[in-house]
């Protein structure tokens, strides 16, 4: 058999010897900066929830094959967070020993942007929060030196993590309240159940210095806030179950609530928001809010067939973009002249001119099943 | 575990939504006075408590109950058990049923009593695949948990992972 293939090798060699052959092992890499209407997806594989995806798309493009641009993966619904002062976005995630059995692990796991290659992992307390995908459950503040993961067990608690060092630091209780929303400096905020905010005020080592709670705000059981905020200039806008929005100061060390105001006109009778994900907001400081009509009692994850967009300075509605396709979540690129992207109920991805709302093209058929949260690319 | 449905087909004009508009959910939080209705639950309910036991029998119920328009399935998010080896009640052979979980309030059509419905998730195997069913009724963010179809009840069994829904009757509602 040896001599048979060293036969094959050198016919090889002299059949083709004169032309250059192509270099094997050449793997590709990406900029450390992604192009500003890149968009990643995140495909919760909600059928097989282990093999969840993070997929790189350039939503710019009509090539459905150079579009591509590759992925990453995220076990069991994981969360996502883009850094924005260094090349790495991070993934909590859990595994079992024997896939879907076995030992729990839940791991902060750090990718290279460049690479879509896993370069570390943190170990952390294996009651990361087990839910839908939400941009708070995996928060990043002071400065991005400490990640705060979202656990719910029931009990409710962020765990810390240094991003530097790479080391989990410890776990801060905040019975009651929710999620993790950032504020200013080395705090972050939650939302909970009985209408208040919850500020925490974290040392250098993680630890919690101080924690108050705000007075009761909202009311939780009849209007609740959304708790999928849009962040501008560390504001964070809470649309409400009944149509208004309540905009929370998170730009200090405590969380600040402030005046609700209406997203809905008193002639729009039955427009509500609604989706997975019914918030953006793009670098002018505009709000985008996805639109249903005909609401009901339970109607509030509905997919939107508008996406409203807000001066939040005036507080008045700027323009109505009409969808092709009812969406269940959306998101804006960072740049000036952005994409309003949206996951449709087909489950593919519609891209918009957010500036003009026309449809520019639907991106399908890249191996996603459950794309249920976009991301404008940093 | 809650969610989809409706998104995968379109389906925002689905039936459930005249099942929704007459069900109305009577505000669990604080004014759950609920009634075992027949049918001892085995495992406890927490973070859920019971009120005081009432002798009403339970009168029945009419449909179909694989399919999301069930009266019962008015919160729920997640794959019918009814649909994957289990039943509206019980979990698929070699699952593991969570102890906890999130509740609705949902009207039985046959009395026009609204019930606690507990959706006990079934756990230890990897999503069914089979009815998937999203209804949102009373369903609220996931700072208030009990009431949220967004998280993973999957807690307190031997794996988080996934599988199936039930919809277990534990009492009824009554207005505070």
């Amino acid at each position: 058999m040896k001599k048979l293939l060293l036969v094959l090798f050198l016919y090889s060699l002299t059949a083709f010897g004169e032309i250059q052959p192509e270099q094997i092992g050449v793997i590709k890499t990406l900029p450390e900066t992604y192009p500003a209407h890149w968009i990643i997806a995140q495909d919760a594989s909600f059928f097989h929830m282990n093999d969840g995806k993070m997929i790189v798309l350039d939503a710019d493009s009509d090539d459905p094959s150079a579009r591509y641009k590759g992925m990453f993966n995220a076990s069991f619904i994981g969360q996502f967070y883009q850094a924005k002062t260094r090349p790495e976005m991070y993934v909590a995630e859990t595994f079992h020993a024997r896939g879907t059995r076995g030992e729990r692990t839940d791991v902060l796991t750090i990718y290279d942007k460049r690479t879509l290659a896993p370069i570390g992992e943190v170990v952390i307390p294996p009651k990361r929060a087990s839910q839908m995908p939400l941009d708070y459950n995996l928060q990043l503040v002071d400065n991005e030196k400490l990640a705060l993961i979202y656990n719910f067990t029931p009990a409710t608690s962020v765990s810390v993590v240094d991003l530097v060092a790479r080391e989990f630091l410890t776990e801060i209780p905040i019975p009651g309240c929710s999620l993790v929303y950032p504020l200013g400096g080395r705090a972050f905020a939650s939302l909970c159940a009985d209408g208040s905010i919850l500020s925490v005020v974290l040392d250098e080592n993680g630890q919690q210095v101080s924690a108050s709670r705000s007075e009761k705000f909202f009311d939780a059981n009849d209007d609740p806030l959304i708790e999928k905020a849009a962040m501008i200039d560390g504001v964070g806008y809470f649309p409400t179950f009944k149509g208004n929005v309540v905009p929370i100061d998170l730009s200090g060390s405590t969380a600040v609530p402030g005046e609700p105001w209406p997203l809905v006109g008193d002639k729009e009778v039955g427009w509500l928001p609604g989706g997975l994900q019914v918030t953006a907001s793009d670098a002018k400081g505009h709000l985008y809010v996805l639109m249903h009509k005909d609401s009901y009692d339970g109607s509030h994850k509905d997919p939107g067939v508008e996406v409203w967009v807000f001066d939040t300075d005036a507080r008045r509605r700027i323009d109505r973009i009409e969808l092709q396709l009812p969406a269940i979540s959306i998101a804006v690129t960072r740049d000036d002249d952005p994409l309003l992207v949206a996951t449709n109920i087909n489950m593919e991805i519609d891209v918009y001119d957010a500036g003009d709302g026309n449809h520019l093209r639907t991106i399908g058929d890249f191996g996603q099943e459950t794309p249920l949260l976009l991301h404008g690319a940093r | 575990m809650k969610w989809l449905n409706g998104w995968f087909d379109g389906a925002t004009e689905n039936s459930t939504r005249s099942v929704a508009q007459k069900t109305s959910r009577r505000g669990f939080i604080g004014k759950l006075a609920s009634a075992i209705a027949g049918g001892a639950v085995a495992i406890p309910l927490l973070p859920i408590a019971r009120g005081q036991q009432a002798a009403n029998a339970f009168p029945g119920e009419e449909g179909d109950r694989s399919s999301c328009d069930y009266w019962r399935y008015c919160a729920i998010d997640g794959f019918l058990c009814s649909c994957c080896g289990g039943s509206i009640n019980s979990c698929p052979p070699g699952t593991e049923m969570s102890p906890i979980t999130w509740i609705g309030t949902c009207e039985n059509p046959l009395d026009g009593v609204n019930y606690i419905i507990s959706y006990n998730d079934c756990c230890g195997k990897s999503s069914c695949g089979n009815c998937l069913c999203q209804r949102n009724e009373g369903d609220r963010p996931v700072y208030n948990p009990r009431a949220s179809n967004d998280l993973n009840w999957c807690l307190g069994t031997s794996s988080n992972t996934y599988h199936c829904s039930t919809a277990i009757v534990i009492g009824t509602a009554i207005d505070a």
